[in-house]
């Protein structure tokens, strides 16, 4: 699944960046004294792994301008920047690598010398021709990570379906507001815990509805101790299945009243734009309110969500955060969704499954498991 | 050129707060990892006005997450060039630069009662309460922030409505017994902590007698391994006369890795249930030849340790050789980014555990556990930076209730946690207080003076009570410094004086009280200071709750409440975010438990 360095070379997007990835495996002093501080944290192996990754990132708004400058400092290999749009003024409200002299230039060729100087070790480059959404499984093959972001409901799927056929891993995000959410399909992935070992035996086999434990190996310590190395695996569903989706059946009413409304306002949203092929835009036309409403009242039905104490203002609030980007909002997002990555590029941290979703009034960030369901329990 | 749709997206969001966010002036103390962050989120946000305060200049590790810099910044100082840089991300908010220590005396209350919200993105526990003593002081609302690895928090903190950051106490740095350094180590952290402590310190810093934090009172229940001990360091101090001759290092090595332990053998009831320790010897272990020093990644061989501390030996010596030829101050102390001193306390480090048959460590691992360090990234920054300004938020629309303390901690279902803040500990004694402002001429007013006229004629005290400025400057028994003049005591304008009330303990005990000096002009020059009206000062509580109970009455998971939850929280709880005890503000302390002598080591070490 991951794409090698001449996958990146042979990729005929700009190029910005004029030093080449070191090629060979071993890490150099100078990287491990540059990331010294994350090295600690997830090791050689997973800084090894992230150098050898490409990643494409769909559309550099502010979430967009989060996530890749996370990636870059990170240390991956190579980011490509897809953005078709020219920089607007608006863009300059939360976007830190565009200034006033980039409005009307593309989005993606103003951000990149700016991504670039964050570190010189990734090859940084961009795509700024039209259409991603219909290029095929072909084209997405190359990358290790597909990002999309900002993206309406029909690319997002559209271009999950395309990773899906290529193995690829697919993660997607958007702000609005003081709002947003984060969302992967990894397909199938696993990943490798390492724990002191315990009293409790290690049981292979299904931990949760969409992962199970696969292996446990154990290393003896100089001083008695065990460690173990636990495999998992995680399976995905994509975000098609995930819109279709109830919450977990088993889930008690309080537990149902509890779920965030950014989830259904998410879903509405997506609905509302398949139905009306624009964004709800109450000054625009006066009806979008009822109507966006009417369609988060039907995602919270077919999520399983009861229907009555619906807070109206939310709704409202929600609205009025559509289409706009907030920087500390990106933020949070920006960093969920970029450790995301990390770690499943790392494969030694529990990812992502399968949706998170953000609400700033609160500052909550719970996380949703929603796949098919029935056919298994 | 200004640019009117910047402002669209924030305005349409966050209606009216925008325009406070706009007026709002606040202060940043700290520009590294979430302070970079922070800076970007409240710029771009459009806060106003923001002066930035670090000391700190740019190092290559930070490069990895603190995206304001770059490599051409490297050695620059952290607040000027965060400032350049994030000055383009908005051209409307007014940035101010202090390439300062926050608790510089022109930082005083005055200055920061000219802010609205006042940012903490620090890296270490002193400056932290600092910043949370002024702030209670000039009430102003505090953000107060950490991370460390994937976890981070935001507190906010206002005075008399939340608690404040003293509120809890911190943990205190790991410490070890004295004996399990110096004799019966059993881990690989003990013998960095003796390289590091203990051997570096005899051959190159300040010795050990005038090291505090080694105690060698008699009081321990063997007499008999301190009296060896003191005999090790005093011939460690001859040895130390030898340095810069040929036989430098093999000196050193037959005396700590064969002598002394020869000598450790011979206490036969240290080694009853422990595995004895197995001498080394110099000659019979081969040197290797290498033309550099091994990779800092693996466990190096035998050979490869003796010939990094051989070379490491000569190293130093030769810097301290220099130094002296140049009648410069001949006292090297550790430091976890100088190559020579890393080498030489990892190399020691590896052969002490040799000798124990402990596990050896790679030079890597042994870094940041004799340096300290902890893990750090970008993307947790991040989140904890706009999780600031989300709190931020709240306090600016005057609905602090509304606010919550947060914690990132990624687990299957959430990523963040939050509880409601807590309201003040009554008994905390920084901010269970009540506060007294003094006008005075400190060159002329004795602290005498100020007992007998102001606090007992005007409070009417008691004769029981304790002063502190810092430290104790007068109790009932210690009265040295009464005929003293404020100036002479070192108070001066902005210092603050805790008046402690010592009743006995069947009496009531009014709470601390905090005075704040000031100087005053002298209109009239004969008195040397303004009587100050009377203020209540309230008694303590008979019975403070205890933390235990503030805890538990500060969850709000409701019905999630499961044990697992509960103890993820208290684990965040526990602030090991990047908390290094500063070791040159923070002196290293000895501390006496249950007759036993325990180091309190000059850091925070974080073993998981
Ligand atoms: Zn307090």
């Amino acid at each position: 699944m991951s794409a090698t360095m001449e996958d990146v070379i042979e990729n005929g997007s700009a190029t910005v960046s004029q030093l080449q990835p070191n090629a060979s495996d071993e890490i150099s002093a100078e990287e491990v004294a540059l990331y010294d501080r994350q090295i600690r944290l997830w090791g050689m192996d997973a800084q090894a792994r992230m150098r050898n990754a490409h990643i494409l990132l769909v559309t550099i708004k502010a979430l967009g301008n989060e996530i890749a400058k996370n990636l870059v400092l990170a240390g991956i290999g190579a980011i490509t920047v897809h953005d078709a749009e020219t920089t607007t003024e608006e863009d300059l409200g939360a976007q830190f690598f565009v200034d006033d002299e980039m409005v009307g230039l593309n989005r993606a060729e103003a951000a990149a010398p700016a991504l670039q100087k964050l570190n010189p070790r990734v090859k940084v480059s961009t795509d700024t021709t039209e259409g991603i959404e219909s290029r095929g499984a072909d084209y997405f093959k190359k990358f290790s990570v597909v990002i999309v972001t900002e993206a309406d409901f029909s690319t997002l799927t559209s271009i999950n379906n395309a990773c899906r056929e290529a193995e690829v891993a697919f993660y997607a995000g958007s702000s609005y507001g003081l709002y947003g959410f984060v969302f992967a399909d990894l397909i199938k992935h696993q990943f490798v815990i390492e724990r002191e070992r315990s009293n409790v035996e290690t049981k292979i086999g299904s931990e949760t509805r969409t992962r199970s434990l696969v292996s446990a190996t154990t290393r003896k310590e100089p001083g008695g101790k065990f460690t173990e190395f636990v495999t998992k695996e995680e399976v995905y569903c994509p975000l098609e299945q995930v819109v279709v989706s109830q919450i977990d059946k088993k889930w008690r009413p309080r537990k149902r009243k509890a779920v965030s409304s950014v989830l259904p306002a998410v879903f509405g949203l997506w609905k509302f734009q398949q139905t009306h092929g624009r964004l709800p835009d109450p000054d625009e036309h006066k009806e979008d309110t009822k109507l966006f409403m009417a369609s988060m009242h039907d995602s919270r039905n077919s999520l399983g969500l009861p229907l009555d104490n619906v807070d109206p203002s939310f709704a409202i609030s929600f609205l009025d955060s559509v289409g706009t980007e907030l920087s500390p909002v990106a933020a949070i997002l920006g960093g969920m969704l970029a450790q995301g990555v990390i770690n499943f590029l790392g494969k030694r941290e529990q990812p992502l499954q399968n949706i998170l979703v953000f609400d700033g009034d609160v500052t909550s960030a719970p996380i949703y498991c929603l796949r098919p369901q029935g056919d298994e329990e | 050129m200004t640019r009117a749709g910047r402002d669209k997206f924030a305005q349409k969001s966050l209606g009216g707060l925008h325009r406070n966010i706009k007026q709002a002036k606040c202060l940043m103390v700290g520009a590294g990892g979430i302070g970079c962050e922070l800076l970007k989120n409240l710029v771009l946000t459009g806060f106003g006005e923001i002066h930035i305060v670090d000391l700190d200049t740019i190092d290559l590790s930070n490069l990895n997450r603190q995206f304001l810099f770059g490599r051409q910044h490297i050695k620059k100082p952290k607040a000027l060039v965060a400032k350049e840089t994030a000055s383009r991300f908005n051209p409307n908010t007014k940035l101010t630069a202090h390439h300062a220590n926050i608790k510089d005396s022109n930082f005083n209350v005055a200055w920061f009662k000219s802010f609205t919200i006042v940012f903490n993105a620090l890296d270490n526990l002193d400056a932290r309460r600092h910043v949370n003593k002024m702030c209670l002081a000039a009430d102003v609302p505090l953000i107060e922030s950490g991370t460390t690895g994937f976890n981070g928090q935001v507190q906010v903190i206002s005075k008399a409505v939340t608690e404040c950051y003293d509120c809890t106490t911190k943990p205190i740095p790991k410490s070890f017994p004295v004996c399990t350094i110096r004799s019966t180590p059993s881990q690989p952290i003990h013998c960095i902590v003796w390289a590091k402590s203990y051997l570096f310190n005899e051959l190159f810093g300040a010795s050990e007698d005038e090291v505090p934090e080694f105690d060698h009172s008699e009081d321990t229940d063997n007499a008999q391994e301190i009296k060896n001990l003191r005999q090790e360091a005093q011939e460690l101090k001859r040895i130390r006369e030898t340095l810069g001759q040929p036989e430098f290092a093999q000196n050193v090595f037959e005396k700590v890795f064969n002598k002394d332990i020869t000598r450790l053998l011979e206490m036969k009831d240290m080694w009853k249930n422990r595995k004895p320790p197995a001498p080394l010897s110099f000659t019979s272990l081969s040197r290797g030849s290498l033309s550099s020093c091994p990779s800092d990644q693996r466990i190096w061989t035998p050979e490869e340790n003796l010939w990094v501390f051989c070379d490491s030996l000569d190293r130093l010596s030769l810097r301290i050789l220099g130094l002296k030829s140049m009648g410069e101050d001949l006292l090297l102390s550790f430091d976890k980014d100088d190559e020579d001193k890393l080498d030489f306390v990892a190399a020691s480090a590896n052969l002490r555990s040799q000798v124990f048959d402990i596990g050896c460590q790679s030079k890597f691992n042994i870094k940041q556990m004799a340096g300290n360090i902890i893990p750090a990234i970008a993307t947790t920054n991040a989140i904890t930076a706009g999780i600031c300004v989300m709190q931020a938020f709240k306090v600016l629309k005057q609905k602090i209730k509304d606010a919550r303390m947060v914690f990132l901690s990624m687990s299957g279902d959430r990523g963040l946690i939050t509880e409601p803040l807590r309201t003040p500990n009554p008994s905390c004694q920084i901010c269970g207080v009540a506060r007294l402002d003094f006008e005075c001429d400190t060159s002329k007013i004795q602290l005498q003076e100020f007992i007998k006229v102001v606090l007992q004629d005007v409070f009417e005290y008691s004769p029981s009570i304790s002063i502190l400025h810092d430290k104790l400057i007068y109790d009932e028994e210690y009265d040295d410094n009464l005929d003293a003049s404020f100036e002479n005591l070192g108070i001066t304008d902005g210092s603050f004086l805790t008046i402690l009330d010592e009743s006995d303990d069947d009496q009531p005990r009014r709470v601390n009280l905090i005075v704040q000096i000031k100087t005053r002009s002298p209109s009239e020059p004969e008195k040397s200071f303004v009587i100050p009206h009377r203020i209540d000062i309230p008694m303590k509580q008979a019975q403070p709750p205890s933390l235990d109970s503030l805890v538990l009455s500060g969850k709000d998971f409701g019905r999630n409440n499961s044990p697992h939850v509960s103890n993820e929280v208290e684990q965040s709880r526990k602030r090991k975010a990047e908390d290094t005890l500063d070791s040159n503000q923070e002196p290293s302390k000895k501390v006496k438990a249950e007759g036993e002598i325990i180091i309190i080591d000059d850091g925070y070490i974080e073993i998981d």
